[in-house]
């Protein structure tokens, strides 16, 4: 085909493209223009809640959230796209643990390059998609409700930085980028199948979108939940999930623009290496630096909001408040700078010697204040309760106690200097977060998604049954793969290898054991949906999380 | 001072208290003689006592081990033979392969708690001594391509 015949072709399809979307334009401004007058005549400063309260649907899932731009749709665009995005993730993370079925790669043709695939998306997908996400949706779906947000504005924005980051996540998953989640060049410049995978550049672009979508989306959730909050809630006495949703996006913003000036200066690397090449002067170890500075806060911004939520759910279960209120916010408000302080701890073998050494070790020590506090808050208060009702998102919070312990006091361990030099870069490190994430972030975004149900399916119920097997497979799978990962990793197993040493087989089978345990778990969760979607509405549509919003305590010193 | 203010000052005395203890802790065992800690230098001339440089670079998908003794210069591919209670300083750097530029590995000997990233344009000095004989395994523990997990192999330790 000549060139001037692929240019034709090539004209005319765009032409066609641009009509169809002139043409959905055109749709959508009509659609727009009539709601907009129509919530202007009954008075409603926001055409989209008011289309919502009309057509009754109270934010359960249907298409339409993506449409409407009032924050409890936004949310549930959130959660829908995490959930889709939990269950990509979750699927590569099963096939990759098969995949270590034997310690040399034969089984597959180019496992590597596979195994190197899926482990890389299944990080940051699980970790910006996920974990991310899911809090994103909880935070737009339940903040107005707890903060009786009547001044719901900013909605056009947040539906911008929406659609931002859900791109750069699909650009993410279609780079098939292979160079871990934290981009250390000179490794990510090598755009080959044996480097970097041939599209690394793909994966960077949306990296900085998914960047740039929580930064729009983190200063809208801030503003709703420091100045749109109603009169009727004071600071003193927010729910303590809005405080750790604030803590978390402060941080956030903090800590990103390292990382984002670091994506654009290695974008800049692609076409022209200078900064990140370990040639001239410059040092790849300052990439690793700058990520860290934003990968340590990473990690917190995906448990805070979740911390945060356990204070929400455990009230509801026990009939009880909160042990101590202010210990709780103090608790969440320091793992804020604390933090931003510890970064160094992921690069203590990298020659920064043994001064940063005891300064980070002993900066990640303090890490354990804030998190003893909330960990014996939540203890506290389930001590002095008199019955706690186990119901499925009960059982889900304790596991996720038992399971941050676990994984707080593994992450204790490792930041003593000699242990660390022991550990870092084995599947201890992976076992450690694997307890927390799966633990906390894992387990409370489900205990919260169980706890609106009704709202989410407009008014039916889960399947106790099927919960019940959800809970106990993602409970005792995490564990059985998180301790395998543990024990081997202690032991000398490297960690983000496509094959091993034969000696560490027996902990990579425990590990995939475990893995399969945690896969089959997650299909119960969406038997469990699929079977109350088809079923009739039997309940109301209210949920229990979101129903007579009552205030914390003000004070810790307050008696009962 | 009512209970549940007792409580929280309780939790908050007992967490400084392993906070200290885990810190002191850190710090002590750093001063241990068999500690050990990759910094970032080249070990100045003339090397101390009977200390023996080995000079390690990790490459796209292997490590090369280097001495030079009176014999001259001697390089092994994934594995070196080192002997038992005498000091050896690793000088741990990355070259480039086929590729345009060198990339971060991380050298990682288990057995001995020793770990030291191998960085493009700089030098990573690490100190030890074996003191127990016998085989032990070495690793990349730092993503740096397709033949990452074949980049180790094994270290003896002869009497």
């Amino acid at each position: 085909m000549s060139a001037t015949m692929l240019l034709l072709e090539v004209s005319i399809i765009l032409s066609f493209v641009f009509v169809i979307l002139f043409f959905m334009y055109y749709k959508y401004l009509t659609v727009k223009t009539g709601m907009d007058n129509a919530s202007d005549e009954s008075d409603y400063y926001d055409s989209s809640s008011y289309f919502r309260e009309k057509r009754k649907s109270n934010g359960a899932i249907s298409t339409s959230a993506f449409v409407l731009t009032d924050s409890k749709s936004i949310g549930l665009r959130y959660l829908m796209t995490s959930l889709v995005f939990f269950f990509i993730a979750g699927t590569f993370g099963v096939i990759m643990r098969v995949s270590l079925i034997e310690p040399t790669p034969t089984l597959f043709a180019h496992r590597e390059v596979l195994y190197d695939i899926l482990t890389t998306e299944h990080s940051i997908l699980m970790i910006y998609m996920w974990a991310v996400g899911s809090a994103f949706g909880l935070a737009y779906y339940l903040l107005p409700t707890f903060l009786k947000i009547k001044n719901d504005k900013y909605g056009n924005i947040s539906s911008w930085a929406y659609w931002i980051y859900v791109l750069g996540g699909i650009f993410i998953l279609l780079s098939r980028t292979s160079t871990r989640w934290y981009y250390y060049p000179p490794l990510a410049l090598q755009l080959n199948p044996y480097g970097a995978g041939s599209m690394n550049w793909l994966a960077v672009i949306g990296m900085e979108m998914i960047f740039i979508g929580i930064a729009i989306a983190s200063i809208t959730v801030i503003r709703m939940i420091i100045f749109d909050r109603s009169q009727e809630v004071p600071m003193t006495k927010m729910p303590l999930f809005a405080w750790g949703v604030l803590f978390t996006l402060i941080m956030f913003l903090a800590s990103a623009p390292f990382m984002m000036a670091a994506l654009v200066m290695l974008f800049y690397d692609f076409f022209n290496p200078i900064f990140f090449t370990g040639v001239g002067g410059s040092s790849p170890i300052s990439f690793a630096e700058l990520f860290w500075v934003w990968g340590h806060p990473i990690v917190y911004i995906a448990i805070l909001p979740q911390f945060g939520l356990i204070y929400e759910i455990i009230p509801k279960f026990t009939g009880k408040k909160i042990f101590s209120y202010s210990s709780g916010v103090l608790a969440l408000g320091l793992l804020m700078p604390l933090s931003e302080l510890v970064w160094g701890h992921h690069l203590l073998n990298s020659g920064l010697g043994l001064a940063w050494g005891l300064f980070f070790t002993t900066a990640s020590f303090a890490v354990t204040i804030p998190s003893a506090i909330t960990v014996f808050n939540y203890i506290a208060t389930l001590w002095s309760a008199e019955k706690i009702r186990l119901t499925v998102p009960m059982l889900f919070v304790i596991n996720g106690i038992f399971d941050f312990i676990i994984g707080g006091i593994t992450g204790v361990m490792q930041s003593t200097l000699v242990i660390n030099e022991e550990v870092h870069g084995t599947y201890w490190i992976t076992g450690h977060f694997h307890f927390i994430f799966m633990g906390i972030t894992t387990g409370i975004a489900f205990a919260a998604i169980y706890m609106i149900w009704p709202s989410l399916t407009s008014g039916r119920k889960y399947d106790q049954r099927l919960a019940n097997w959800h809970l106990s497979l993602t409970a005792i799978g995490s564990f059985i793969m998180s301790i395998g990962w543990t024990v081997g990793g202690f032991l000398g197993m490297p960690r983000y290898v496509s094959g091993y040493f034969a000696r560490f087989q027996v902990y990579q089978d425990i590990a995939i054991a475990g893995g399969v345990i945690i896969g089959i778990g997650q299909l119960f969760f969406l038997a469990n949906l699929i079977k109350s979607l088809l079923e009739e509405p039997s309940t109301s549509p209210s949920n229990v999380l979101e129903e007579v919003y009552k205030l914390p305590s003000p004070g810790a010193v307050g008696g009962d | 001072m009512n209970s549940k203010a007792k409580i929280e000052a309780l939790w908050i005395i007992g967490v400084l208290v392993v906070l200290v203890v885990a810190a002191g802790i850190n710090i002590y065992t750093t001063e241990s003689p068999n500690f050990t800690i990759a910094t970032k230098e080249t070990p100045s001339s003339p090397i101390p006592g009977n200390t023996t440089v080995v000079y390690v670079e990790g490459v796209q998908w292997s490590w090369l081990f280097t001495t030079y003794n009176s014999t001259g210069k001697h390089t092994t591919t994934d594995g070196v033979t080192l002997t038992v209670n005498h000091t050896y300083t690793f000088v741990i750097t990355s070259i480039k392969g086929s590729h345009q530029f060198a990339v971060i590995h991380d050298l990682y000997i288990p057995q001995f708690d020793v770990q030291a990233y191998a960085v493009p344009g700089q030098n990573n000095t690490i100190t030890f001594t074996p003191i127990h004989t016998g085989t032990f395994i070495i690793e990349c523990v730092e993503y740096c391509g397709y033949l990452h997990y074949e980049m180790r192999g094994y270290l003896t330790v002869v009497a």
